[in-house]
């Protein structure tokens, strides 16, 4: 696949959570899915490395959010698929109002222009 | 986020890894089959698109472990990996191994024991609800107490007297202005008792108890009612309720126990409760008495000698007073009112003499009840628990030079392990968990240990006439925890030095193979220190057993002042309403001559206080013409016996003659006085045919005319040299009715002769039991008992400290000498003898003994003080027997070198320096 620097983002901190519960909140998804649906999503803009993806779920999985079940995937194979609980959508809630107003906030930072600036525009 | 659903992963993972882990795999073999098909359809070769499909995951085994770390099960992990690892290691060195756990679990076992029942004898408390509440009443006096009568608990003490018994006027004045604590109660270990049930004589144990002891014991009978105050009261029905041990051996736990009546000291009683499993009564949490009665039934059970009820005499104290604190009440503050209280009611009751001292009240723990086990056993018992201390130490100490020398050996292994990228902290947690699987291994084994060692102990301890109220065991969780607590402490104590140690390994200097000779130094020296520390704590222990035995042979080896062989005891106690005061006299006369031709029997006699038996009575002895001073103590033993006590116990006769059966109730008054008797009253001249008084319960004086001396004896105890003591016979005694103890001398073994004086004694009276059937040299065992329990348990910890130095000696000789191969190979090539190189070896060992056995010896001096009251017949700083352990010891270590030593001037030159 071949990859460009300027395209692709690298993750926030902590954002893979919150992207991975966004995924399976659409629809229960395997593993792989969950990685093709965060591209599609992105539009391939974000890359997911895939050795932190498994990981990731785990932990979720752990900690109550998500739940996986065995199930038969398109190509008739078996595969894991991961659905959101309860306790994940509340979670996912928080998390988005929480990035929305960090977003916001840092968009506000980012945006202010010096007064001088402006007066001499 | 949940806790339930994080338990439930962590379970999963912990209880099922190798599925789980293939779950795992499956999930990620798709993962990478699906990406490698998408890799595919976009136009790449097969092989190309797995090797990058893979190669993008990342290796199935880091993810693996990844995904466990997600679950949080990383760290229980690896403990499952250090534990396998480590009984890897251990299997790999079964003699080490083997050492290690038998001496840990014999260290820990030992402490458990002595430790359980330590717990059992000094810090149970009375199983009743908040037992912390409950406090004994107690006074102390000066030497001159107004206080002239005390039935039971009295002790003296360093500056006069000390006892829990008041007299009942008291108790109940006490009772009556009592304000701060809770309502006050009474009880009484009013001792054996005969008990008939269904026909069947047998003799139990009694307390007496107050009407509202239950309620403020706050006990309930499992069955049946508890004794109320309506019971406490003089005419009521008599009852009594008892114990659930007696419910069980004699009732066999029917109900139908209920409402049946008994006799006790022959009066017809009800019972109406059992108690319940573990109430023991207050006097202890050791033994319960068999049966409860009220108070108020002291005229009809107990009373004998007193004409009238001790209940009504104020000059009489025998009863223990107890009572619960209250929440918010200031136990000062009752003290100071009860004293006062104390004060004027033996003003106004007793009306004691100028210059008698009126006693203080002292309101003391009662949640341990009286416990005067307790008192006698506190001083033993702490010994043996700093000495099975101490050995536990020394199998620590040897543990962790066995430890040492392993990790000196296993230096490449933690080499390898370092440079391989283990932290340091993984490599001392490894350290550690092998310790502390040896600590746990030993600890389970000496819980066992403890177990068998605590009931054996017991049994050893168990006074055979209370073997019916068997002691109740004490292993329980308090004892376990204490054994858990034990072995974490020895695991870490012996594991911290060696896992420190391997901690400390150089990478680079262990990986070259000549890393051995650059450490040796520093590794000889902490193992060279830890065995001359476990020479030292040796030293302690053998010399410790050293003097406690040669105290059991200096007391074994006191002569009695009579024949101790082939004497068979036992006492018989008459109930006062068959044989009132006066009455005894002749039925003592019809037991000694039934008893006498019984066949088997030699000789008999029956004498009120049996020799080397802790019983003691003393009563005044005023030569005619002598004018004691006041307050002067003119009391001296006596013994109460009949016609052939002397030929029985073959106590000589030295000047007049012996008692007979011319001395009757009615003939002149006489006694036999023995040598120090005579020596202290009559400087050496003959005492026969002089008199003296003596006075009886009602402090009427008595006169006595001395007929003969008797050669001296031991009286209560063997470590007393024989007092002055005087003899009257039964028939002529003051009083008689506390029970006599006849003592036969057999032909035949008491367990043949038992039956037919059984019959003898019933074929007088069918309802007087036997009590306490035993020979004298029982009977001698029987106070030597805490002698001969520390000589044993002091001796076997001797024995095991020998053995654990000479291991450690062995082991560190041994490495030592190992470690040193090239060292030595070179100096022989330089042209060292053997004999020098062994003599070289053996002088190490000794250097290390010597400085072992001075440190060991410094200690024992400094301990000896506190051991001095329980030896006999030798200084505690006992030349010989410190001389003694201490060559002992040089010579275990030179043994125990001895083989190191002979290897050592075995190695061959070329082959040691070859292996360089």
């Amino acid at each position: 696949m071949a990859k460009d620097a300027e395209k692709t983002m690298d993750l926030l901190q902590g954002t893979l959570d919150m992207l991975v519960l966004k995924a399976v909140s659409l629809g229960p998804l395997h593993g792989y899915g969950v990685l093709l649906r965060i591209r599609q999503i992105s539009q391939d803009r974000l890359e997911i490395q895939q050795g932190s993806l498994y990981p990731a779920l785990y932990r979720l999985e752990h900690e109550g959010w998500i739940a996986g079940e065995w199930g038969q995937s398109d190509n008739k194979r078996r595969a894991r698929f991961y659905h959101l609980t309860a306790a994940g959508r509340r979670r996912l809630e928080a998390e988005a109002k929480k990035w929305n107003q960090f977003a916001d906030v840092v968009g506000t930072i980012l945006s202010t222009v010096p007064e001088g600036t402006a007066a001499s525009r | 986020m949940s806790v339930g659903s994080r338990m439930k992963t962590w379970w999963r993972a912990v209880t099922r890894g190798a599925e789980v882990d293939a779950q795992v795999d499956e999930e990620l073999r798709f993962h990478i089959e699906s990406y490698a098909e998408d890799l595919m359809r976009g136009g790449m070769a097969r092989e190309e698109a797995w090797r990058q499909a893979k190669a993008e995951l990342g290796s199935l085994a880091a993810a693996r472990e990844n995904s466990r770390q997600a679950w949080g099960t990383s760290g229980f992990d690896e403990l499952r990996g250090d534990l396998r690892y480590a009984l890897r290691m251990l299997a790999k060195s079964p003699g080490f191994a083997l050492i290690a756990v038998g001496s840990l679990a014999l260290g820990i076992g030992a402490n458990t024991a002595i430790f359980s029942i330590t717990k059992h004898v000094l810090l149970d408390q009375l199983h009743v609800p908040h037992a912390g509440q409950l406090r004994l009443f107690a006074w102390t006096s000066k030497p001159d107490s107004a206080v002239h009568s005390v039935w039971g608990d009295y002790h003296s003490t360093a500056g006069g007297v000390h006892s829990s018994s008041f007299s009942y006027p008291i108790y109940q004045e006490l009772r009556r202005q009592n304000r701060d604590l809770s309502d006050l109660f009474a009880f009484k270990d009013a001792g054996r008792m005969d008990a008939t049930v269904n026909g069947q004589a047998e003799v139990v144990h009694s307390e007496l108890v107050s009407g509202n002891y239950y309620q403020q014991m706050e006990v309930q009978p499992q069955l049946g009612r508890a004794i109320g105050p309506a019971d406490d009261k003089p005419g009521a029905q008599p009852v009594v309720v008892i114990s659930n041990g007696y419910w069980t051996r004699r009732f066999n736990r029917s109900p139908s126990v209920i409402g049946k009546t008994i006799l006790l000291n022959l009066q017809p009683v009800t019972i109406i409760g059992v108690n319940p499993r573990g109430f023991t009564g207050a006097n202890s949490v050791q033994t319960s008495p068999e049966v409860f009665a009220p108070i108020a039934q002291e005229p009809l059970l107990v009373a004998r000698i007193w004409t009238g009820s001790i209940l009504e005499s104020p000059q009489r104290w025998w009863v223990q007073i107890m009572a619960r604190t209250r929440p918010g009440a200031s136990e000062a503050a009752a003290q100071a009112q009860l004293d006062a209280t104390l004060h004027s009611a033996v003003l106004a009751l007793m009306k004691p003499k100028a210059g008698d001292d009126i006693p203080r009240l002292l309101i003391t723990d009662g949640s341990h009840g009286m416990n005067e086990a307790a008192r006698q056993f506190s001083q033993p018992l702490h010994v043996l628990l700093a000495l099975s201390g101490l050995v536990l130490l020394l199998a620590c100490a040897n543990i962790a030079n066995l430890l040492l020398a392993r990790s000196a050996a296993r230096q490449r292994e933690m080499s390898v392990r370092l440079a391989l990228g283990a932290g340091r902290a993984r490599i001392l947690r490894q350290m550690l968990t092998e310790s502390l699987l040896l600590a746990a291994c030993g600890g389970a084994l000496g819980l066992l240990l403890g177990y068998v060692g605590q009931i054996a102990l017991l049994r050893l301890t168990a006074d055979p006439s209370a073997s019916e109220a068997a002691m109740q065991t004490s292993f329980s969780w308090g004892v376990f925890a204490f054994n858990a607590a034990l072995a974490l402490l020895t695991g870490i104590l012996f594991g911290v030095a060696p896992a420190w140690q391997s901690m400390r390994t150089q990478v680079h200097s262990s990986l070259k193979d000549n890393a051995t000779t650059t450490t040796r130094r520093r590794h000889g020296y902490g193992g060279k220190a830890i065995v001359g520390f476990q020479i030292a704590l040796s030293m302690l222990l053998v010399a410790g057993a050293g003097v406690f035995l040669r105290t059991l042979v200096n007391l074994n080896r006191v002569d009695p002042g009579f024949d101790t062989r082939n004497l068979v005891l036992f006492e018989i106690d008459p109930p006062q309403s068959r044989y009132p005061t006066g009455k005894e006299g002749a039925l003592y006369d019809q037991i000694e001559e039934r008893l006498a031709a019984t066949p088997g029997v030699e000789s008999v006699s029956a004498a009120s206080i049996p020799l080397l038996a802790r019983d003691n009575s003393n009563d005044d002895f005023v030569p005619a013409g002598m004018k004691p001073a006041k307050g002067e103590n003119t009391a001296e033993n006596d013994d109460y016996v009949g016609d052939r006590f002397f030929a029985t116990m073959r106590i000589p006769i030295v000047a007049g003659r012996s008692l007979g059966p011319q001395d009757t109730t009615s003939s002149l008054k006489v006694a036999v006085v023995n040598e120090a008797l005579a020596r202290k009253y009559y400087k050496g001249g003959n005492p026969v045919g002089k008199t003296f008084t003596t006075s009886d319960e009602e402090n009427q004086e008595l006169l006595y005319t001395i007929v003969g001396v008797c050669a001296n004896t031991r009286y209560s105890s063997l470590r007393d040299d024989p007092p002055p003591t005087f003899y009257l016979h039964y028939r002529q005694a003051p009083d008689v009715s506390w029970g006599m103890t006849f003592i036969a001398r057999t032909r035949v073994a008491r367990a043949a002769i038992a039956p037919s004086l059984r019959s003898a004694v019933q074929s007088v009276d069918r309802d007087l039991p036997l009590i306490n059937v035993r020979t004298q040299k029982e009977q001698i065992d029987e106070i030597t008992m805490d002698e001969r329990l520390i000589a044993d348990l002091t001796g076997g910890f001797g024995i095991l400290a020998l053995v654990l130095a000479c291991i450690g000696i062995y082991g560190v000789m041994a490495y030592s000498v190992s470690q040193r191969t090239n060292e030595i190979g070179i100096r022989m090539a330089l042209g060292a003898e053997r004999a020098r190189v062994q003599r070289m070896v053996l002088g190490e060992a000794s250097w290390m003994a010597v400085l072992g056995v001075v440190a060991g010896l410094g200690g024992a001096l400094a301990l000896a003080r506190l051991i001095a009251s329980m030896l006999y017949g030798l200084n505690p700083y006992d030349p010989a027997t410190f001389a003694g352990s201490a060559l002992l010891l040089l010579g275990v270590a030179l043994a125990a070198s001895w083989i190191p030593a002979r290897r050592a001037a075995g190695v061959d030159p070329m082959r040691a320096l070859r292996h360089e």
